[in-house]
């Protein structure tokens, strides 16, 4: 089989191609530095790309925009909870995971008992969830308990421990799609949801869970995100919206639904940090930085869709 | 600040003189209203701004200096939403509006309205353009020039710089960079190597220079724009690097931050940025044009200074995870329109 027949090839190429036109600057120097924090910041946006990667394959329309909120919200309330006070880290984990469940399912109400568009739905429950932060602790940052910072900021085998979160993630996520009766449901579900209601899939209940699994993931990526940066802040979840959807689309799954592509997640979140250290390593200005970052995208998902085409 | 003390001393005994005799120049403000129209919340120095306001306008209204000190925060970050929230305002009947702005541009025709109906409008940090509301910014630029100034007397040698910026295409992002560039024409030993853009949030601060730090040659400091220091020094760290000079921007996990490696290893630095309370500077700003005070459109607040000798003062002084503040008082206000006469 033609290797490039593989969407998510696309994603690891570009990843490659910009680390590489990254170390042509210094001549070779820093490969290990620069893709240890390629790993360490492409774990966040991996996290939270594989839950909205399961939303959209739900179908068209499906998308939760909520998930900056969640993670604030989560990452305030798990940081408040534990209170910088030593051994708290799986309390805190647990408050996190918990305010997670709690928004996903409330996003999921709202669309099935309000027959909310989730577009509409998450959107309006962003704003409640993130007033609930900013509620609960006025923006003050606490620090994480010492181990926890200690963990989030780590490294095993050389290679950061938010890494091996992320990695463990893909692979679960990766076992559900490809392994279950559950992955299968729901991408029959983003396929046809009127087919696969017919053939008897529970296809509500496929959609509550996939609601609360993005939460979930988001909740887990916040509380990760604010262990690793010394405290949560309101505006911590800002640029994961876009980020979200985006390294979804990079990676190669369809924006249409019922195609969902896992490794393309990771190649495409170490791709969105390489190419910004790239612009910024060339000394390239903010707007050349955008319109390039986003020309790339353009190219990256054309080349990707169109040899799927050809498949 | 010797002279402004003296002048503050005089403009307080004028006004106690005033209230007491009622001169003819100063009006009673009890029964005025003041709302305060701000454009965003998510971040700890707006909720410390925030709470400035609201301990400065429940204690006026105690008092009686006005009846009513209301805030109101727009959801969205939209201009458009602002304009609609500044017409309430208007048609809510308030004598005064201050005003931190979405835009400063694109609030200008609502700002006009309320003018026409006869609201006094009071624009602050984000302060907006119209000719006839009044303005109370901060010098970025020149708290830009300040960070280089300070480094070249720490650094007399000189060396290689990398900036952090704020969030792009925002005012106040291009003038603080445009001092610090300034800065580093005047200090030639200086060279920028590197720049990327913090939005003045530690963790996306964090994010980019650990994205940069790989191809960058030494660097002996660091400028940066407030709430983004904290996160620059945590990426040196994880790369293995010297933690380089770098000019912090008052938040506390910066101070606590600077306060450690005093105690570990004599770490020396300066942290500068403005003090949230600016937005109790306007609110009696507002009071004294409502008075009948004649002050003038344009004034300058100072930005709020941490130095190697007030540090421990200062951090003992802020809350955990906030920011610096001062809180200013209606005699600070009248120094502040004293200067600018």
């Amino acid at each position: 089989m033609n290797p490039l027949s593989k969407p998510w090839i696309w994603s690891w190429g570009a990843a490659a191609i910009v680390f590489f036109l990254t170390l042509a600057l210094t001549s070779g120097r820093g490969a290990g530095e620069l893709a240890y924090a390629a790993l360490s910041f492409g774990a966040f946006a991996a996290i939270v790309g594989l839950g909205q990667m399961l939303v959209i394959t739900l179908g068209p329309g499906n998308v939760d925009l909520s998930i900056p909120a969640s993670m604030t919200l989560s990452a305030t309330l798990a940081l408040k909870v534990m209170g910088s006070e030593p051994g708290t880290a799986f309390f805190g984990l647990f408050v996190a995971l918990a305010v997670g469940f709690g928004t996903g399912l409330a996003n999921y109400a709202l669309i099935f008992l309000l027959r909310l568009p989730p577009i509409i739905a998450t959107l309006a429950a962003s704003l409640i969830y993130q007033s609930i932060a900013i509620w609960s602790n006025r923006g003050l940052r606490i620090k994480p308990p010492p181990e926890l910072a200690d963990f989030a900021t780590g490294r095993m085998f050389g290679v950061p421990n938010v890494a091996w979160v992320g990695i463990a993630l893909a692979v679960a996520v990766w076992i559900v799609l490809e392994k279950s009766a559950w992955g299968r449901w729901l991408l029959a579900s983003g396929q046809n949801l009127r087919a696969a209601r017919l053939a008897g899939v529970p296809v509500e209940s496929v959609r509550a869970a996939t609601y609360i699994s993005v939460a979930t993931f988001a909740g887990l990526a916040g509380y990760l995100l604010a262990s690793f940066s010394g405290g949560a802040a309101l505006n911590m979840g800002a640029e994961y919206l876009l980020a979200s959807i985006a390294v979804v689309v990079i990676g190669g799954s369809s924006i249409a639904g019922g195609n969902s592509n896992v490794p393309g997640v990771w190649g495409a979140a170490l791709f969105m940090f390489l190419v910004v250290s790239m612009l910024n390593s060339y000394g390239a200005g903010a707007g050349v930085r955008n319109v390039l970052t986003g020309i790339i995208i353009i190219g990256i998902v054309i080349a990707a869709s169109t040899k799927r085409v050809r498949l | 600040m010797k002279i402004s003390k003296v002048l503050l001393c005089a403009a307080s005994l004028g006004l106690l003189a005033g209230t007491v005799q009622a001169d003819g120049q100063l009006s009673d403000t009890s029964g005025k209203r003041i709302a305060l129209s701000n454009n965003y919340a998510g971040n700890s120095w707006r909720q410390a701004m925030l709470q400035s306001w609201e301990e400065i306008g429940s204690a006026a209204v105690a008092d009686g200096a006005v009846s009513a000190a209301d805030a109101y925060t727009t959801s969205e970050n939209q201009a458009t939403e602002q304009a609609a929230q500044i017409q309430n305002m208007i048609l809510q009947g308030y004598d005064a509006i201050v005003l931190n702005a979405a835009s400063p541009t694109a609030l200008n025709g609502a700002v006009k309205e309320a003018c026409d109906a006869g609201v006094t409008v009071v624009s602050f940090d984000g302060i907006v353009t119209e000719p006839c509301a009044w303005r109370i910014a901060v010098d970025f630029a020149a708290m830009g020039k300040e960070e280089v100034d300070f480094l070249a007397t720490r650094l007399p040698e000189g060396g290689n710089l990398l900036e952090i910026r704020g969030l792009a295409g925002v005012f106040v992002d291009d003038e603080i960079s445009k001092g610090i560039h300034e800065g580093v024409a005047e200090h030639s030993q200086f060279k920028i190597v590197g720049s990327v853009h913090g939005d003045w949030a530690q963790d996306v601060a964090q994010k980019n220079v650990a994205g940069i730090l790989p191809s960058l040659p030494d660097v002996v400091g660091v400028v940066t724009q407030g709430g983004d220091g904290y996160g620059t020094a945590q990426a040196f760290k994880a790369a293995g690097r010297p933690t380089p000079l770098i000019v912090l921007g008052n938040r506390q996990d910066e101070m606590a931050w600077w306060a450690e490696q005093r105690d570990a290893n004599g770490y020396e630095t300066l942290s500068l940025s403005i003090a949230p309370g600016v937005a109790s500077l306007a609110f009696w700003v507002a009071q004294q044009v409502l008075a009948g005070e004649e002050v003038p459109k344009d004034l300058t607040v100072p930005f709020l200074k941490v130095t190697q000798d007030t540090l421990d003062e200062t951090l003992a002084a802020t809350p955990v995870g906030s920011v610096a503040n001062v809180t200013y008082t209606l005699e600070d206000a009248q120094a502040v329109i004293a200067d600018a006469k």
